[in-house]
């Protein structure tokens, strides 16, 4: 501790953000509020990105932890108790500082805050509901806050912590309770649990106290969210996903963040990626994830027991749309909201102005391309005033060979997407290289759902 | 044809419009013209901007169609097009055209209409780019403690900017400089959240803001600087690294004046 006391903020910084960047939250949403003269910082709905790493995610909130020192022996966690990695821990004033610098010179939207376990859950969470007190009344801090709940902490501490901030977010790590009893020996399904449903009670609580006393304190006013841990061990999309639609069912949280397992310790109970991360497959739970709270989809729809992974080729909502043709087509100037919705290459804002925009006036093929239509991918699924817009097959061999067609030129080709994304499949099971993966994928999915 | 003249500003347009109401014109047979291009057989009017008027055509808007759709107009007008005013004035009738209150938060949902698709393109982008610099913007700070940012935007973006920043910045003293326009938005601490003004033009007074704001910066600005270059350099997974992606969310033109590339 007395060499810990010695170091530099820079360093400290350094060794505290490398330690903080596997959290994904980093979004800094679901907040309106006005600035207030003596203060400093407002917060806007929509959340604002302020950068973007060279990973392509959004710097959008200083994401630090308070310390990496843990009691904890996590496998997959950089800051487990075993690793001999530098340790440091800042004081409440020097993130107090660093917040409000960086905040003023436009840099960041606020602050992230975690921790590693010192001595214990309770203490630790303490540590950072005093840091987080020191930032809104001594600084005047009133930016946007997320912290992390620490899971076994006393729950009065959490209480307090909740009327500080705008987002709190319990991790619940991997998908199964089997999961996390192998891999994070220290952590407890019900622990983490227990801390999600009091943020929530707490939220419903606040709701109503609100309606009557409208400048009741805010409890966590922008919701709560949680992550998982994608391919760290053989947990499939399936069982993934709803766990993630009963997360956003039983405990409403807003959002689910799954992270692509990144192997930063040598462990044999880790899996080995040849191929990195499994990207694709993360951006397929993401895909089917929006398809859960914007368009009505549910997770017994999109997967099920007997297929239990995502289309490699096809994003989720052409793999479902290419399975139920007896849907199809559908007549833009006519369909429900709900219908259109279900439409590949329609999204929730073109779908908004396609029901807006049909009051006035017949919508033909040109039209929709103005209004945000991917005709590329819509067209085989749409008639506008009872015509389609090539003659095309109703076939759901001729539509895929058609969409992944397509889909090839993209992905091989110019928006950055590689070969070699492809083949990150590959530890989710599926044996071979990445050429018979596709090449086998392809056949599934032109044979339909084998 | 009836060709009204305007300058490039939210009140010579309004003003314009109103005009058109004013003196009776058939709406389909009106130009609103930002440039000086001469057109056959029509009678041309020069509309000098007047604040009764386009206050008159302000509130309409703002009771007709509610405020997003007002904001939206707005937005469309700060794009750099010669066409604006036209495509605004069309949908804008086309809007009014509609019984009292069916307009309600609707004036650009015919999109079905290329005048009023055009408006709400430009309007688009024009968000787009004022949600990019609200983010992008970067403070630095200068000798006394004053903050200092420079950008380009296409859209004469510098009104919604500094709105933004006067709520959250309310205790600062700082200086929004729009490069390219010679113009800068000037915020003081001492007379409360809302009040800033705009300085400089065309020519003599946007060289006279240059000129102005060329301030030593503060002791610690290098220090947090370097403090942000360090964070940004850490925060980035390197298995995930892709460039691609960073250049598509954060493309290039906005790096110029942002403190970590």
């Amino acid at each position: 501790m007395a060499e810990v006391g010695k170091m530099s903020v820079m360093e400290k910084l350094k060794i505290l953000t490398d330690a903080a960047k596997y959290d994904v939250a980093c979004t800094s949403s679901g907040v309106d509020r006005r600035g207030k003269a003596g203060k400093l910082g407002n917060c806007v709905a929509a959340g604002i990105c302020h950068s973007f790493a060279g990973d392509g995610r959004c710097i959008s909130l200083l994401k630090i932890l308070l310390t990496n020192e843990c009691i904890y022996d996590c496998k997959y966690c950089l800051n487990r108790r075993s690793n001999d990695v530098p340790r440091a821990m800042f004081t409440p004033e020097e993130i107090c500082e660093l917040t409000i610098q960086f905040y003023r010179r436009n840099y960041i939207e606020g602050l992230f805050l975690s921790s590693g376990i010192v001595q214990s859950p309770t203490f630790t969470m303490e540590l950072i509901c005093r840091t987080i007190y020191l930032l809104r009344t001594k600084y005047g801090f009133n930016g946007y806050i997320h912290v992390k709940a620490i899971p076994g902490a006393d729950g009065e501490v959490i209480r307090q912590t909740g009327f500080l901030v705008d987002r709190m977010s319990v991790n619940l790590e991997l998908p199964t309770a089997d999961g996390l009893r192998n891999l994070a020996p220290n952590k407890h399904r019900k622990n983490i649990l227990a801390p999600m449903r009091q943020i929530q009670n707490g939220i419903t609580q606040n709701r109503s106290e609100v309606a009557v006393y409208r400048h009741a304190p805010a409890f966590v006013s922008g919701g709560q969210s949680t992550q998982m841990i994608v391919g760290a061990t053989n947990e499939n999309d399936y069982q993934i996903l709803n766990v993630a639609e009963s997360l956003y069912q039983k405990f409403e949280l807003k959002r689910v963040f799954y992270s692509a397992f990144v192997r930063v310790n040598e462990d044999k109970s880790l899996p080995v990626l040849p191929g990195g991360p499994p990207l694709l497959r993360e951006h397929r739970l993401y895909q089917a994830d929006w398809l859960l709270r914007f368009y009505g989809f549910r997770a017994q729809e999109l997967l099920s027991e007997r297929r239990p992974f995502f289309n490699v080729m096809l994003d989720p909502k052409e793999d479902w749309a290419v399975g139920h043709l007896e849907e199809f087509p559908v007549e833009i100037n006519r369909a429900p909201y709900e219908k259109l919705l279900r439409v590949p290459g329609i999204g929730v804002q073109s779908a908004r102005r396609i029901v807006a925009a049909r009051r006035s006036c017949n919508l033909d093929f040109e039209n929709l391309k103005k209004l945000g239509v991917v005709l590329k991918r819509a067209l085989y699924f749409i008639t506008c005033s009872g015509k389609m817009m090539y003659p095309t097959k109703l076939e759901e061999d001729y539509i895929v060979r058609q969409l992944t067609e397509k889909e090839q030129r993209i992905r091989f080709g110019s928006d950055g997407m590689t070969y070699r994304q492809m083949s990150l499949f590959d530890d989710a099971g599926f044996a071979g290289n990445a050429e018979v993966i596709s090449a086998q994928e392809k056949w599934q999915t032109a044979m339909g759902q084998l | 044809m009836y060709v009204y003249r305007c300058e490039d500003t939210l009140e010579s347009i309004f003003t314009a419009i109103y005009r058109v109401y004013e003196e009776h014109r058939p709406k389909d047979e009106v130009l609103l013209a930002l440039d000086e291009e001469p057109r056959l057989f029509a009678e041309e009017m020069i509309v000098t901007a007047d604040q009764e008027r386009s206050g008159k055509v302000v509130r309409t808007l703002c009771r007709r169609f509610g405020m997003e759709d007002y904001e939206r107009i707005c937005f469309a007008l700060t794009a750099e097009d010669v066409e604006k005013a036209q495509a605004v004035y069309r949908t804008v009738v086309s809007g009014l055209a509609l019984r009292e209150g069916a307009g309600y938060g609707r004036l650009f949902e015919g999109l079905g209409d290329a005048q009023v698709c055009k408006a709400f393109k430009l309007a688009r982008s024009a968000e787009r780019e004022c949600c990019h610099l609200e983010g992008f913007l970067r403070f630095e700070e200068l000798e006394k403690g004053a903050l200092y940012a420079q950008a380009e935007p296409k859209n004469n973006l510098l009104p919604f900017l500094m709105a933004h920043f006067a709520d959250r910045f309310p205790e600062e003293n700082f200086l929004i400089h729009d490069v390219g326009r010679g113009i800068a938005g000037v915020h003081y601490r001492q007379t409360g959240p809302e009040a800033w003004v705009l300085i400089g033009g065309k020519g003599e007074k946007g060289a006279a803001v240059t000129k102005g704001v060329e301030a030593a910066l503060s002791e610690s600005e290098l220090y947090y600087r370097s403090l942000f270059r360090r964070f940004c350099g850490e925060i980035g997974i390197r298995e995930r690294a892709n460039e691609a992606l960073q250049r598509n969310l954060l493309p290039l033109h906005f790096r110029k004046y942002m403190t970590e590339f």
